[in-house]
């Protein structure tokens, strides 16, 4: 920490005793892209209190519900049901060789943990207004719980994804390691957004409204429902832009083996996050600075 | 000695948005909005071990500062420095999952407040005893009243061990006994050398706690200094100068209250005691002259109503008071009163009218932690028995 500018009071208080308590300097608060640096460092005070809360989400989430933590697993196969329903029997939507249900629940994976962190994390702010305008703490800890309750969920779902790949007998290769750095990408990706969209909410409450709309457009604007070469090759570059697009159609072909990796929307997608993350944080702390004063 | 909080020129300054109505389009884009400072030119040290009490009317920017010091809301100019680690005394039951049970939700507000998952775990039965909840720790808090609710929450911020605290209201926690047994707690730190700020609406609260104090008056400090000629300067302030208790003695008023102080069995100034307790009261006066004939008399009331519950009095022959410092000291062997919030007060009089010399009000309060289960405000001594009416009465 930074010395204070009249030294004398430091070194008059320790005489053989060194004065080992932290000094935190208070400023009025200024955009700045090294606070997030800054801010991760005073991240890891407050393990305890991720770990707690994160533990805390994942226990209240089916609390007073008949069917509990069954829901975790319920959610996708429901999604999943009606894709298959509607792209398998009434749409014919060509999947190769690969059984429909597969091939959705294997993009419903990551899909399901991006939306489920985008959901919870915009309100995460706002419904904690009790505990932001009375306590501090470092408040990107409260969607960033939300993220790794959703990356539970999203493991949840990705157990399903291997029991129905034995089921259909389809066993993955080699490749299927690559599905983790694709899966790190997501988190990456998840985190960004969610902080983005929190600290946004605080301030404009349509945030809020719009992110069902908006995760709705996503759910059909990705290759969830149908493979990424159905999309016509004239609109496929403003398609990729999508950062979604590089990480559900990568991680299906790694896990089910349909192909090798697509580079170009792989690339869209780390561009994305490399900025993405970095602004999202820095323009968390800088809302978060006066939070209280509007939550 | 050094310190462990300074403020620069702190200010806040909030966005007030006036809404009128909203004739045409052009109303629509240019908003008017006008700036509200909640705090300004704000200055001070608190060293470290002092305890700062910060009083003032309401509105005055006293919350808005202790949110600056613990960085719930970043100010608007100026510099906080702040040594050490640091907390708030506050409810945190608004932290609370009503479907966890009362453990989950320790744990859970505890590490809120920067504790260890290992400090809490280690304090746990501490935390349960000091809330009165016993054995109700592995219930959903959703079955708790809404006193063992706000008991718990507060439990857990009374068991941090911080180098800077800050305490706002805590007189308006729980039932009179839990804010006395806050009190406690808040003296315990202080003579642990923790470095405190206090905000209470009570001045007799403040002046017992507090060493120095600040008056902030429409976000500025009004006054700052010595903790009793703070709040003989506020005093001052709201009662239009009525109140002069306090100051030199002059040619009207011969002998002046300095203090009226509350000791413990261990000599120590407290404003918390336990029913039954052995008690000093400390009436300090400064004598110009000498007076022969003086009756000094403290007098004890309740916070709520005010009304006279008992004093206690020189004799009624009158004490003779010599130029300089005295001090009249009434020791009680057994703190006759009930759990909950007393005041205070002292008058100096000639023996043959009256009509007081100086008097002291509002400004020693006296918190009563525990005692018997019992209604109205006297601890009274007492024995029982059964038996039938035609029988002889057999004591017990």
């Amino acid at each position: 920490m930074p010395t204070p500018p009249s030294t004398s009071a430091t070194a008059e208080l320790a005489p053989g005793l060194p004065d080992r308590r932290r000094e935190r300097v208070i400023r009025p608060p200024a955009f700045s892209l090294g606070a997030p640096f800054r801010s991760l460092g005073s991240l890891k005070d407050h393990g305890d209190l991720f770990y707690t809360l994160t533990l805390h989400r994942i226990r209240v989430r089916y609390k007073q519900s008949l069917l509990g933590p069954a829901w975790a697993v319920l959610q996708p196969l429901a999604t999943m049901g009606v894709l298959t329903v509607v792209f398998s029997y009434i749409a014919r939507m060509p999947t190769g060789d690969v059984p429909y249900a597969l091939f959705a629940l294997a993009g419903l994976v990551p899909w399901i943990a991006f939306s489920n962190a985008v959901t919870t994390s915009t309100q995460s702010l706002v419904s904690h207004a009790q505990l932001v305008t009375r306590v501090y703490f470092p408040r990107e800890i409260v969607p960033l719980t939300y993220v790794c309750a959703a990356l539970v969920d999203g493991a949840i779902t990705g157990v399903l994804l291997l029991l129905l790949m034995a089921y259909y007998g389809v066993a993955p290769d080699a490749s299927v390691w690559l599905a983790l750095p694709i899966l790190l990408l997501l988190a990456a990706l998840m985190t960004g957004v969610a902080l983005a969209a929190a600290a946004t909410n605080v301030r404009f409450r349509d945030v809020g409204v719009a992110i069902p709309i908006v995760l709705q457009m996503f759910l059909f604007a990705s290759p969830i429902a149908y493979p990424l070469d159905t999309v016509p090759a004239r609109v496929m570059d403003l398609y990729i832009l999508n950062p979604l697009v590089g990480i559900i159609e990568n991680f299906r072909r790694v896990m089910l083996d349909t192909g090798p990796l697509h580079g170009p929307s792989l690339a869209v997608t780390v561009i994305w996050v490399v900025v993405l993350l970095p602004a999202a944080y820095a323009w968390f702390k800088q809302v978060e600075a006066t939070a209280a004063d509007v939550v | 000695m050094s310190w462990d909080v300074r403020c620069a020129g702190v200010g806040k300054r909030y966005r007030v948005r006036d809404t009128p109505r909203r004739r045409t389009l052009k109303d629509l884009f240019t908003p008017k909005s006008r700036d509200m400072w909640a705090l300004r030119d704000i200055t001070f040290e608190v060293e470290r071990g002092d305890v700062l009490g910060i009083i003032g009317p309401n509105g005055a920017g006293k919350s808005t500062l202790l949110k600056l010091l613990s960085s719930i809301t970043a100010p608007s100019e100026g510099e906080i420095r702040i040594r050490g680690r640091l907390a708030a005394l506050i409810e945190v039951g608004s932290g609370f999952h009503p479907e966890l049970t009362g453990r989950e939700n320790v744990f859970l507000s505890g590490t809120i407040l920067g504790m260890r998952r290992r400090e809490i775990a280690a304090r746990l039965d501490s935390i349960a005893d000091f809330a009165g909840i016993g054995s109700y720790l592995d219930v959903p808090v959703k079955w708790y009243s809404s006193g063992m609710y706000v008991r718990l929450g507060f439990a857990v911020a009374a068991h941090l061990e911080p180098d800077v605290l800050l305490v706002d209201e805590v007189l308006a926690v729980g039932d009179a006994e839990f804010q006395a047994r806050c009190l406690r707690r808040i003296q315990d730190l202080r003579e642990r050398g923790a470095t405190i700020v206090f905000i209470s609406h009570d001045l007799g609260t403040v002046e017992r706690m507090c060493r120095r104090a600040i008056l902030l008056r429409a976000g500025r400090i009004a006054a700052e200094g010595d903790a009793r000629d703070v709040v003989t300067r506020y005093q001052r302030l709201v009662t239009d100068g009525v109140l002069t208790a306090g100051g030199a003695p002059d040619e009207d008023r011969p002998v002046a209250i300095t203090d009226l102080g509350i000791t413990d069995a261990a000599g120590r100034e407290t404003c918390v005691a336990r029913s039954n307790d052995p008690l000093t009261l400390a009436l300090s006066l400064r004598v110009g002259r000498l007076f022969p004939d003086a009756i000094a008399q403290v007098m004890i009331y309740s916070y709520e109503e005010g009304t006279l519950l008992c004093e206690c009095s020189t004799p009624a022959e009158g004490i003779t008071l010599q130029p300089g410092d005295e001090a009249v000291r009434f020791e009680i062997d057994a703190l006759p009163l009930l759990p909950g919030m007393y005041t205070l007060g002292a008058i100096v009089r000639p023996r043959d009218s009256q009509r007081a010399i100086d008097w002291w009000f509002g400004r020693t309060t006296l918190h009563v932690e525990s005692g018997p289960a019992a209604r109205g405000h006297v601890a009274l001594p007492y024995r029982w028995s059964l038996s039938k009416a035609s029988e002889p009465v057999r004591s017990r």
